[in-house]
């Protein structure tokens, strides 16, 4: 061999040797021939998050990882920037992610995902809500998986009631507007609300959804065209209105849900309509001075009854994916019973699982969790369409107007109506 | 010429390409609304579309108050504050390391930091203008049009003075200390030295710094984005703001160019006046 040996046969020896170990995991592509990696993009907590991004479920998160083989990569950004990242990423054909976080945003960047759920396993879409598909179906296809049964409802501090001499939640409209104005007193507010941010669920505009809904009102016709310029629309705002006197004036200016729940959490606000999540930092003595006060209830009813809006908080599965099967797989760990108990147990978001509401654990733990299940049984639509937040700022906008003084009810339904119809007829 | 030729094909690739896509865009009808990107070309019309949404107007009406009231507001105070620092008894480093602070501050911490001050319930101003008996209640600082436009001023005027404020000081230390003694030997007061000699000698600065002033002003967002999101009812939209929402809240890439490209313009023609006010000319010429 030594004498075959020539200064050409050297030079290529080396220039393969060289190659070989350039390339990455040359010696241990062997070992790692199954490996999958995954990207999910999530929010950051407190919103909801997935195992291994949130602190739950983190030793079955491992266990998983390792019997699948997989390695899962997150991308965690505050809740009010994930809609943007995704849009930039979506235009620009970098989407990075195999799975996403969605919320209300399906019919927007619908194109962008692959209807995974429709293939969920029975046994899984059984024991979930027939309705919690409702905002990620799109022509007939399911494009994501609702993961938290998140519904606004009714958060009030007991001990503020009690004192006022009540001894029950406002069940009406007009119970709240007479709650609102006995609690406004020693420096207190009888509500709070964000106000400040028109757009997206939880923005000024699904608060007056919520309210319309109440009056028997809808956003849209059957032609997809807005319905609203009616009398339900114009005694949603108006109800609004007439409770302001009794709101925190500093409502306007809160522009994320976290500012109003802060004052709710400080004492210094009676009521206020929040996602489930709040059940465990009002009772955590380190977030909260209200701990064992604070107990929720289904919304006042209007004339039409309760109703409530959905968070829509959902996973969904890009179409650039590489590996859309293991993906999903990810998924229904997510939704795996023992991961969505975890999730109550130890974040506060409340499971989507039908079979894990009902467990006494998480009864015990989160006893908002009836109120939510008995939410459910009156209307939550949120109304997404592909120009939600569109339509959510030009609405929530005109809220805000009414809101403080700039216009009538009347004035800025008709004014809403009238530029929620140029945006739709502009999508055409 | 070739040896700045790869630099100047970088240039290119960096500032130019974005600059003529943009413009490209505007001309075009951009959505992803239902998810796909739809592109066609509508010469014009996203620009006609600007003239009749009153949302843009309400912007353009914003950022004008914001812009003259900011370069004013900063110019003045930097000035008031350069003077002080030129004075004997101001000339520690000290005071210049305490004033750079504001301005050292990342921008998205500065409006953070200005959020919780401004906070209706908690914040601090509210709470010394309390314990000082000037308010008897605690105010909401963002919670009307024009209080929150202001507070939007206050803050970005406070984070912008102190370099405009350096700029002015070196402008000063270059005034030749002779013209102070002429003038002394003239009789002229301080006011009259202030006016006669100070004023004229660094006026090439205050332009520049008016001009550098109005184009950063045009760009404010993270101040809109953290204390207000635009509101209450749009009273805080800023054009750059306006933008950003149109583009990628509302995924609407044609018309938010359109918007880009207004700003662009503004800021073009300040920069060309900002580039013809440094440009060296011949002894004697006006500036």
């Amino acid at each position: 061999m030594f004498n075959s040996l020539s200064r050409r046969n050297f030079l290529q020896a080396g220039a393969a040797a060289g190659a070989a170990a350039a390339m990455p995991g040359f010696m241990t592509r062997q070992a790692h021939a199954e490996a999958v990696a995954l990207n999910v993009f999530a929010p950051l907590p407190p919103d909801p998050a997935p195992p291994g991004a949130a602190k739950f479920s983190e030793e079955a998160f491992e266990k998983w990882k390792a019997a699948n083989a997989a390695t899962v990569e997150y991308e965690t950004l505050a809740w009010p920037q994930l809609h943007d990242r995704m849009a930039t990423a979506f235009a620009s054909g970098s989407s990075p992610w195999d799975i996403t976080y969605n919320c209300g945003w399906v019919p927007e960047f619908q194109s962008f995902l692959t209807p995974y759920a429709d293939k969920l396993p029975k046994a899984l879409v059984d024991d979930l809500p027939a309705s919690s598909f409702s905002t990620v179906t799109v022509d007939g296809k399911r494009y994501g998986t609702i993961f938290t049964l998140s519904l606004l409802t009714l958060f009030y501090n007991k001990e503020h009631l009690e004192m006022a001499g009540f001894k029950a939640p406002p069940k009406n409209w007009d119970e709240f507007k007479t709650y609102g104005k006995e609690l406004t007193r020693d420096g207190r507010h009888g509500l709070v609300l964000n106000y400040g941010d028109p757009a997206g669920i939880g923005g000024t505009a699904s608060y007056w959804m919520v309210f319309l809904q109440q009056a028997g009102g809808k956003m849209y016709g059957e032609d997809g065209l807005p319905i609203f310029k009616s009398e339900q629309g114009v005694a949603a705002l108006q109800m609004m209105v007439d409770m302001m006197p009794s709101t925190d004036p500093g409502s306007i200016s809160y522009a994320s849900i976290n500012d109003a729940t802060n004052v709710l959490l400080s004492g210094r606000a009676s009521m206020m309509m929040n996602w489930p999540f709040m059940w465990n930092a009002g009772n955590d003595p380190n977030q909260s001075q209200v701990v064992g006060k604070l107990a929720s209830a289904v919304l006042p009813a209007g004339p039409a009854g309760s109703a409530s809006i959905d968070g829509t908080d959902a996973w969904t599965i890009t179409k650039s994916s590489k590996n859309p099967e293991k993906a999903q797989q990810l998924i229904e760990f997510y939704l795996d019973a023992d991961v969505q108990k975890r999730q109550v147990l130890d974040t506060g978001w409340l499971p989507i699982r039908l079979s894990v509401l009902a467990d006494p654990e998480v009864q015990a733990k989160a006893p908002n969790a009836a109120v939510v299940l008995e939410q459910a049984k009156h209307p939550y639509d949120s109304f997404v369409t592909p120009d939600y937040n569109q339509v959510t700022v030009a609405v929530g906008t005109e809220v805000q107007k009414a809101l403080q003084g700039q216009k009538t009810a009347a004035q800025a339904i008709a004014d809403a109506h009238d530029a929620v119809t140029a945006i739709v007829k502009r999508r055409g | 010429m070739v040896f700045v030729a790869p630099a100047m094909i970088v240039l290119a690739a960096i500032l130019g390409f974005p600059i003529v896509d943009s413009i490209l865009l505007a001309l075009q009808h951009v959505q992803l609304t239902g998810g796909a990107v739809s592109q066609s070309w509508v010469g014009l019309e996203n620009f006609q579309r600007l003239f009749a949404d009153p949302v843009f107007w309400k912007a353009a009406l914003n950022t004008s108050y914001f812009s003259v009231m900011e370069v004013i507001l900063v110019t003045l105070i930097s000035l008031g504050v350069a003077l002080l620092l030129n004075h004997p008894m101001g000339k520690s480093g000290f005071f210049r390391i305490l004033l750079i602070i504001p301005w050292a501050i990342a921008p998205v911490a500065n409006a953070v930091l200005w959020k919780w001050i401004l906070n209706a319930n908690y914040g601090v101003l509210n709470g010394i203008l309390k314990s000082l008996g000037i308010i008897d209640y605690y105010q909401v600082w963002l919670g009307t049009p024009f209080s929150a436009l202001n507070f939007l001023l206050i803050v970005d005027v406070w984070k912008s003075v102190p370099f405009v404020a350096l700029l002015m000081l070196a402008g000063l230390q270059r005034v030749p200390q002779s013209l102070y003694r002429a003038a002394y030997m003239d009789g002229a007061g301080p006011l009259q030295s202030f006016l006669h000699v100070t004023l004229p000698t660094i006026r090439g600065v205050i332009a520049i710094a008016i001009v550098l002033q109005t184009i950063w002003s045009l760009r404010v967002f993270d101040l809109v984005f953290v204390l207000t999101r635009g509101g209450p009812a749009d009273a805080t939209a800023l054009l750059n703001f306006l933008a950003y929402r149109v583009t990628f809240n509302f995924l609407d890439l044609g018309y938010g160019s359109a918007i880009a490209n207004v700003i662009f313009a503004v800021t073009f023609i300040l920069a060309g006046l900002y580039v013809w006010l440094l440009w060296p000319r011949q002894p004697g010429a006006s500036r």
